[in-house]
């Protein structure tokens, strides 16, 4: 029993808990950058939200697209780190954390371009 | 002597002192406190000390991650940005700059304003920062698939965006150039002419409510709209002067100009003087008080310039075309400089042509290889949209003072 748990949820070595820190801080970080990004693009006129349910939040108000953003990626970022013993978890902030930083350098060369 | 506790009795003493790690499993006996677990170091920098080797590591991999992500966002920009149809191709040149269309949709709708030169390539609206040559998309939004030729004024860009040409309904854009804002202007009907812009006003014709044509002029920075007119009319504003032409003949000459001041709440027509027979009309163009056109006369092969004061209706001719040359485009006027274009008799081109109403005599703003469509000059910087075979191409100049 014990190995097929160890198969279907392999945990992390003290390595990956630091790994994983590590991108959950940036993740955050990341997701600060595309909120100011996005709001500055949204004022500019040129750009609109393509998520259904921030652009939602975004025409309610800033205060609260701020505080769904932050409070949604704030979450998500803790229950990773709950959860911090399983590779599983390191898989999926690898693949957060790429993502975030991709969409946000593609938003910061478009802003400096403009 | 009291005996030093050591909380197993039975278990020997180890060399170094105190208890054997317990074995995985094994009971560690009665009295003995589980092993307490392995604790991860803690995961700051820890100001003054150096990282832990394995955080260094960990800090590395981190990075490598946020590199290909953002290897990622680049690529995806640049690909987006090689595959944009919009984007000319944009030289210096000695006296400005020469934008060359470099996809299959033209060039057109050319427009000066302030630093700013604009033009439509295909449903594109365009920006180029004559300052810098940095372009800018300005339109469509996501929701429009057709746009309008824009109009420029020192700050402002105006045009039309709708989802489909034949929608019955418009809505008009403004570019800030100085907050770098793009924003909705105003919602219209049908559009029936393009928008102009002056200053911190634009007018346009449109359906009005009630169906029937209209012309309104709009305060930019507050979107307030004045009726101008309940009538057809294609007007160009300047200050506080709206003008559009009326009652135009088969040939389009209009037979009289229907201005309004905006300021005065005046309106009154004034009749074109200097007119050719049978004149085709080219366009017109309006600053300050003065009104200019072009018109030509196939029969007799003559084209003509003509600039009218809107208040006395004094006219000048400001050119005369012959000799096998003819007007090319309508004119275009900012303060005391009017700006025109000949197709000349010989095959070797055109050339853009200009004059000062203060006085002196016409002169040669550049000579150009292609067929000029249409010019545009203000302050002293003037543009010409040209073409040659397939291709079109914008070029600007600076006229001496």
């Amino acid at each position: 029993m014990t190995a097929w748990t160890r198969r279907r949820t392999p945990l992390l070595g003290e390595f990956g808990m630091r790994v994983l820190f590590w991108l959950l801080v940036e993740l955050w970080v990341l997701n600060v950058a595309d909120l100011l990004l996005t709001r500055y693009s949204l004022s500019l006129g040129f750009a609109t939200e393509s998520n259904g349910v921030m652009d939602y939040f975004f025409k309610s108000g800033t205060v609260q697209a701020v505080a769904f953003k932050l409070g949604v990626v704030t979450v998500g970022t803790l229950l990773l780190w709950r959860v911090r013993r399983y590779r599983t978890a390191l898989f999926a902030a690898v693949l957060l954390t790429g993502v975030f930083a991709a969409v946000v350098a593609y938003q910061a060369l478009w802003v400096l371009s403009f | 002597m009291p005996e030093a506790l050591t909380g197993g009795g039975d278990t020997p003493a180890t060399p170094g002192g105190g208890r054997p790690p317990a074995k995985a499993g094994e009971n560690p006996g009665p009295g003995v406190p589980d092993a307490p677990p392995r604790v991860v170091a803690p995961l700051d920098s820890g100001a003054g000390t150096k990282p832990h080797p394995s955080e260094t590591r960990a800090l590395l991999v981190t990075a490598l991650v946020l590199l290909a992500g953002v290897a990622l966002g680049a690529a995806g920009f640049f690909v987006e940005r090689g595959m944009s149809t919009w984007r000319p191709e944009v030289t210096r040149t000695a006296s400005g700059w020469r934008v060359v269309q470099a996809h299959r949709a033209s060039l057109g709708g050319m427009a000066l304003g302030g630093d700013d030169l604009v033009w439509g390539c295909g449903p594109s609206i365009v920006l180029m920062d004559l300052g810098s040559g940095r372009l800018k998309l300005l339109g469509p939004g996501p929701e429009s698939r057709t746009t309008w030729d824009p109009s420029a004024s020192q700050r402002y860009v105006v045009w039309f965006e709708a989802a489909a040409t034949s929608a019955g309904e418009a809505s008009a854009w403004v570019y800030d150039s100085a907050t770098r804002r793009r924003r909705l202007l105003a919602t219209l009907g049908d559009v029936l002419s393009l928008p102009s812009a002056s200053g911190s006003r634009a007018a346009w014709g449109t359906t009005t409510p009630g169906g029937g044509p209209g012309i309104v002029a709009v305060d930019i920075p507050t979107g307030e709209q004045t009726s101008v007119a309940t009538e057809y009319g294609v007007p160009v504003i300047a200050g506080d002067l709206v003008t559009w032409p009326t009652r135009a003949g088969p040939t389009g000459m209009p037979a009289a100009w229907a201005l309004v001041d905006l300021a005065q709440k005046r309106r009154w027509s004034m009749v074109p003087a200097a007119t050719l027979t049978n004149a085709r009309f080219l366009g017109y163009d309006l600053s300050g008080r003065t009104l200019v056109w072009g018109e030509t006369d196939s029969a007799s092969g003559r084209g003509r310039v003509v600039a009218q004061n809107v208040d006395d209706g004094v006219a000048s001719v400001v050119a005369e075309v012959i000799d096998g040359a003819s007007l090319s485009s309508a004119p275009s006027i900012d303060g005391d400089l009017v700006i025109w274009a000949e197709t000349l008799a010989t095959p070797s081109g055109s050339r853009v042509m200009g004059r000062r109403l203060g006085g002196g005599p016409a002169f040669v703003v550049h000579d150009v290889d292609g067929h000029v469509l249409s010019v545009a000059v203000d302050g002293d910087t003037v543009a010409w949209l040209a073409r040659r075979g397939q291709t079109t191409s914008i070029e600007t100049s600076q006229v001496p003072r």
